[in-house]
């Protein structure tokens, strides 16, 4: 049996402590700026996996329910100087329960044609907000800047919004692993499996979509208040379908349907990318993404349920397994 | 015992097709019901039925004295039917034993902590006899044990009533008998069992009662020996002789 509390949640902290030391070392305003993009990216694919990944739902729309997020705390902030603090919340629940309550009559649809609804409804979404006088039309919000308040999520320097993110994504990360080893996450993963078996062993496919699409949703209305804070500018264009796709880019490099999965991909695509764009586009504009093009193409062919799902039927891991569950047998033992 | 489920002037129609018309039995509490006849007889239509992935076009689905027709196909296991379906359905992306514990986490059993829906699915899984398989993926599975796990991920929903579509198609005659055994084992507990079944052997072994279907409707039921003695039976099974010229 595996432990509650054992050698790899260790493990895991102490990698988290590491990352959170870096700013105290790396004085590189570059590299911190990569590190807080590289959380809100994991944060935003973990957030989408629960849809996407555990319950197999794959959407085209989470940049604009992210857009919501980020819409609707900016003018909280803006007219009613609501803390975003405070909105976390708010968009979390307002978010969660619009897009549940609109994906609901479509949950019906299976595969491609349930990604296509969401792309009309996230460009639905784009489209209002780039028509909407209350919400500054296209040329968007500028979020107040003054001096650092914490209770105004507003900051001068990077390290903060680096601890920020840093808290975001450990937060969600926990919050989907959570909802993966539960019995909530059997469901969700026995519809992505099958909706046949999932009826017949007594799980209404319907219901646990919706729940999915509220949480999934929800939390990226989240990532989305931090997105407003930290670029404290928000314009319709945060809501396109392909920023959507760069969302669920991680998901598909480091694995979809393993929570590790977004990520491992987070952490190794966004950086990538941005080395790319620094390096190759001022040698021959684009070529950057000609790369990044090929490393996706690569993973989907030969590897479809990306690192994560390579390594989870991998010799490494059982290797790894054995080395984690000899030091726990060492250090737990005389209990 | 009484009957745990009663078919009444049950009908089904895809589009003009009469897939299923005006067929009526009984299956009686404890028992072993098997029901045969050959591909397009409406068999799996029925299933379909009793378990309610279509609603009849008429008749009525009585269980434990409650009539079910045209429930919801979710709320079946609850009420303690449970099913395995003829072409597999393995959580493909989930281990043998997150299989079987996913049916008890939910169906009838309602499990409510994940520790205890994977202590309860070893018990199943050491019950028949994929113990061994717990943490493989389905599909590095064979037929054989791919059919075991649907009639495990069943059992596990803690089912009155099973019903098992073709689980022994496929499977060489040891494996069959192995079947026929751990068939025996899960209606000795207390499981009513319907069955679908081509594999004639195994259902004059296990049955006492066999419904005979053919074009979709219902030709005679009786013990094994009685239905198979049947001329009507013999006819669509071998042919008539004076027709049997090739």
């Amino acid at each position: 049996m595996k432990r509650k509390f054992g050698s790899r949640q260790i493990l895991l902290l102490l990698l988290i402590v590491i990352v959170a030391l870096l700013p105290l070392y790396v004085q590189s305003t570059y590299t911190i700026t990569i590190c807080i993009m590289t959380f809100y990216m994991a944060s935003a694919s973990l957030a989408w996996s629960v849809l996407g990944g555990l319950t197999g739902q794959i959407s085209l729309g989470h940049a604009a329910f992210m857009g919501l997020g980020a819409y609707i705390s900016t003018l909280l902030l803006v007219n009613f100087n609501v803390s975003p603090w405070i909105s976390i919340l708010i968009v979390f629940v307002v978010v969660g329960a619009i897009t549940a309550l609109l994906l609901s009559p479509c949950f019906g649809l299976r595969g491609p044609y349930f990604t296509l609804v969401t792309i009309a409804f996230g460009e639905t979404f784009r489209n209002l907000f780039t028509n909407w006088e209350y919400a500054g039309k296209g040329k968007g919000i500028l979020l107040p800047y003054g001096e650092d308040d914490f209770g105004l999520m507003r900051f001068s320097d990077k390290q903060s919004y680096f601890y920020l993110g840093l808290g975001m994504v450990v937060l969600i990360y926990i919050i989907v692993k959570m909802i993966d080893k539960s019995k909530l996450g059997y469901g969700l993963k026995t519809v992505r499996e099958d909706e046949d078996t999932a009826n017949a062993i007594g799980i209404n496919p319907w219901k646990y979509k919706v729940i999915a699409t509220f949480i999934s949703c929800g939390l990226m209305a989240v990532c989305g208040v931090f997105y407003a804070n930290y670029y404290r500018f928000i314009d319709p264009e945060i809501m396109i379908q392909t920023q959507s796709v760069e969302y669920l880019m991680p998901a598909v490099i480091g694995g979809i349907g393993s929570v590790t999965g977004p990520l491992l991909g987070a952490v190794i695509i966004t950086p990538l990318s941005q080395f790319l764009n620094a390096t190759l586009s001022s040698i021959a504009a684009g070529s950057n993404l000609v790369i990044y093009a090929v490393i996706l193409i690569v993973v989907i062919l030969f590897q479809p349920r990306g690192i994560m799902g390579w390594f989870n039927g991998s010799k490494l891991k059982a290797k790894i397994d054995k080395v984690f569950d000899s030091i726990d047998g060492k250090l737990f033992s005389k209990k | 015992m009484g009957n745990i489920l009663e078919i009444k002037n049950l009908s089904k129609n895809f589009k003009g097709l009469k897939a299923v018309s005006n067929v009526s039995f009984s299956v009686e509490e404890g028992k072993i019901t098997g029901l045969i006849g050959s591909n397009g007889a409406g068999k799996t239509t029925l299933f379909n039925m009793i378990s309610g992935v279509f609603p009849p076009t008429e008749g009525n689905v009585i269980y434990k004295g409650t009539d079910i027709t045209g429930m919801k196909p979710y709320k079946y296991s609850g009420l303690g039917i449970a099913r395995t379906f003829q072409i597999m359905k393995p959580l493909a992306h989930m281990t043998v034993l997150d299989n079987v514990a996913s049916g008890a986490l939910y169906g009838k059993k309602k499990i409510g902590s994940l520790k205890h829906a994977k202590e309860y699915a070893e018990e199943i899984l050491e019950f028949t006899g994929l113990y061994e398989k717990k943490d493989w993926l389905p599909g590095n599975m064979g037929t054989a044990y791919k059919k075991r796990l649907e009639v495990a991920r069943a059992l596990a929903t803690n089912p009155d009533l099973l019903l098992l579509d073709e689980v022994m198609a496929g499977l060489n005659p040891t494996e069959t008998d192995e079947a026929i055994e751990l068939f025996r084992k899960i209606n000795s507990n207390g499981t009513t069992i319907l069955l679908i079944e081509h594999v004639m052997r195994a259902v004059a072994n296990l049955c006492e009662k066999v419904v005979v279907m053919h074009h979709g409707e219902m030709i005679t039921e009786g013990t094994p020996q009685e239905v198979m003695n049947d001329p009507y039976v013999i006819e669509i099974y071998l042919g008539k002789e004076e027709e049997s010229d090739g």
